[in-house]
């Protein structure tokens, strides 16, 4: 293994001898740094480095050695060597010609003005994005007029992939959760509702819920993780990799070839998943309302068609076009923005899944709002 | 003289799935060289390159440092990736201190002037240290990734095509730097390159890579007196007498 290094140094003559020996490497000077800095004093001119004991030495060994003569008395002189060593002289030569001074670090603000440029930074930014997006959201729209009028233009073979891999495979995750869901919410009406003697009411809580609300907004925040990040990753990778620029260079337009199709298939699979998310909530319910309440499965559906609407259905049925959309043009979007860096794809992937659930909860707020106001 | 000799590669066969890339390779590279790697696209040579610097195993034969070896250690290496792999959420100073980071207990300001050093010495000033590397040009992401080889100081360094991509002025420039750097730290060189400039400036031997085996070795008018069938190929055409004739070999 490598041989610590070391050095001795004779100053009583009239010129100084630095007697180096050991190995001087990357992995070994580091604790000869501050002993060397406590002799760059006692350097003067004519003082001459001792190679003969030398082991090995690399760069960063003669660049300690050259720093220390640099910054001593004896200053940009030629550093004077005694003793054989295979290139203990040419490495400090190299190292002398490539020293160079420490470049000033750029200034960043600190403090309460930093905190301030980068808060009103990120509110500019934010404004910026919600033009963007819309501003995007409406391109989408017409090229997708545009397709639909012209049906032939549509790359079906995409739109039935991006079915499969974002909606198809996703369907047992959705259903699992709502099924979960489904559970708690039942548990929630048998124990609440119970104090009051109301319990029979747990098979409206469970329904209503997961018809109006539940089923479509768990498919979608689920969907805003799984398919919107994919979504972004994929297109990102492809922009940083200039596959978007080879497209357009073709006369392809990424927009019509990469985010209509997705649009599509999210359109077709949102409600289908949404289905099975509010099918697969109800069966959870009926579960626990089998065993806590006793009330069996007929009895619950009994009840269902009895006092469940089945306008409700439509409402929640209805929500998942919307947040389709706005998942896919999300998803798109961020994905065409990423830039040449690493950092950027993971900052548009999280900003993707971010705004896609924000969006997704706040659609959800303004609809309650206007079935709401239509007494739906 | 086994001493001598920095790489050593016997028997090597490297199969993915059906296809065979190296069908019982042999290569010695001797210590202080500086080798070129050349051969039709698909021969291996990034592949043979990999494997050597221990990132995929061979399927079959051996890879050995014998000079290193034979001292009880192993070699240093610092590698070159084709397009940089520069870390690119890392300053180009940062990108070089990593490996020093990792490996040494230097001092901050120590680990920091050693960066600026080594960028130094491949070329780049200090205007380019706090920059991100998506912001320096193509040549300049070549000299930073030499730098970081570098950093450790290591005895072989191995470039995979070091002057793809690059205008010709760039690329003669940076094989000067390659050139430079190699005899005055001592390095072993191990080039992968489609560059028959670089070959014939600054290879002091040269490699031929041909269905899976090593076609032929040696300087290039040793190559050129007995090339036949692809190797002729490569250097008689028009491209490759030009470089012979203007580094009058």
């Amino acid at each position: 293994m490598a041989a610590t290094a070391a050095f001795e140094f004779q100053d009583d003559a009239a010129a100084p001898v630095l007697a180096l020996s050991g190995d001087w490497t990357v992995d070994t000077i580091a604790a000869q740094e501050a002993e060397l800095r406590a002799i760059a004093e006692r350097l003067k001119p004519g003082a001459v480095v001792d190679v003969g004991q030398l082991g090995r030495m690399d760069v960063a060994g003669a660049y300690l050695v050259d720093r220390t003569f640099r910054e001593s008395a004896i200053g940009e002189e030629r550093i004077a060597v005694r003793g054989q060593h295979d290139n203990a002289k040419q490495l400090l030569i190299a190292a002398r010609k490539a020293a160079v001074e420490p470049a000033e670090k750029p200034h960043h603000e600190g403090g309460l003005n930093g905190f301030l440029d980068r808060v009103g930074r990120v509110m500019a930014s934010i404004g910026e994005e919600i033009i963007q997006t819309v501003g995007f959201f409406g391109e989408a729209l017409v090229v997708m007029a545009r397709l639909i009028t012209n049906p032939r233009r549509l790359r079906w073979t995409s739109i039935v992939h991006v079915m499969e891999a974002a909606g198809l495979n996703a369907l047992p995750i959705v259903a699992l959760l709502a099924f979960f869901i489904g559970m708690v919410v039942a548990y929630l009406g048998a124990r609440i509702l119970g104090d009051f003697g109301a319990s029979v009411f747990t098979v409206e809580l469970v329904v209503f819920s997961m018809l109006r609300e539940f089923g479509v907004v768990i498919t979608a925040v689920l969907l805003a993780g799984r398919t919107n990040s994919a979504f972004t990753a994929e297109i990102g990778a492809m922009k940083m990799r200039q596959e978007i620029d080879a497209m357009r260079v073709m006369g392809l337009d990424p927009m019509e070839a990469l985010v209509v199709p997705r649009i599509i298939a999210m359109l077709i699979m949102t409600p289908i998943l949404t289905f099975g998310a509010m099918m697969a909530g109800i069966f959870g319910g009926v579960l626990v309302a089998w065993g806590e309440l006793g009330v069996s499965p007929q009895m619950f559906f009994a009840r269902v068609s009895e006092v469940v609407p089945a306008q409700h259905f439509w409402v929640g049925m209805s929500k998942a076009p919307a947040f389709a959309i706005v998942l896919a043009v999300i998803g798109c979007r961020q994905g065409l923005a990423v830039g040449g860096d690493v950092g950027s794809l993971g900052r548009r992937v999280t900003s993707s899944v971010v705004q896609a659930i924000f969006m997704v909860i706040l659609l959800d707020a303004l609809f309650a709002l206007w079935f709401l106001e239509l007494d739906l | 003289m086994s001493e001598d000799i920095a790489i050593r590669v016997r028997g090597l066969v490297t199969r993915f799935g059906k296809q065979t890339v190296h069908d019982g390779l042999d290569l010695d590279v001797r210590r202080g060289e500086i080798i070129g790697v050349v051969g039709p696209s698909g021969t291996g040579k990034s592949v043979l390159l990999r494997e050597i610097v221990g990132l995929d195993p061979p399927t079959e034969g051996e890879i050995s440092f014998p000079y290193h070896e034979a001292q009880g250690r192993e070699p240093r290496l610092g590698v070159m990736f084709q397009d940089g792999a520069l870390f690119s959420n890392l300053t180009v100073l940062e990108n070089v201190e990593a490996p020093l980071r990792e490996h040494t207990h230097l001092s901050a300001k120590l680990r920091s002037e050693i960066a600026g050093l080594k960028l130094s010495m491949a070329g780049l000033g200090p205007e380019a240290h706090f920059k991100k590397p998506s912001q320096i040009s193509g040549g300049m992401r070549k000299r930073a990734a030499v730098a970081r080889a570098l950093s450790l100081d290591p005895e072989l360094l191995f470039l995979d095509e070091p002057t793809a991509g690059l205008d010709p002025i760039s690329a003669e420039n940076f094989d000067r730097m390659t050139e430079e750097l190699a005899h005055s730290l001592g390095l072993t060189v191990f080039l992968v390159t489609h560059d028959l400039d670089t070959l014939h400036a600054i290879c002091d031997r040269v490699a031929v890579l041909y269905q899976g085996k090593v076609a032929a070795i040696g300087t290039i008018p040793e190559i050129v007196a007995g090339a036949e069938g692809w190797v002729k190929e490569y250097f008689s055409g028009p491209r490759g007498r030009a470089a012979v004739r203007a580094t009058g070999g």
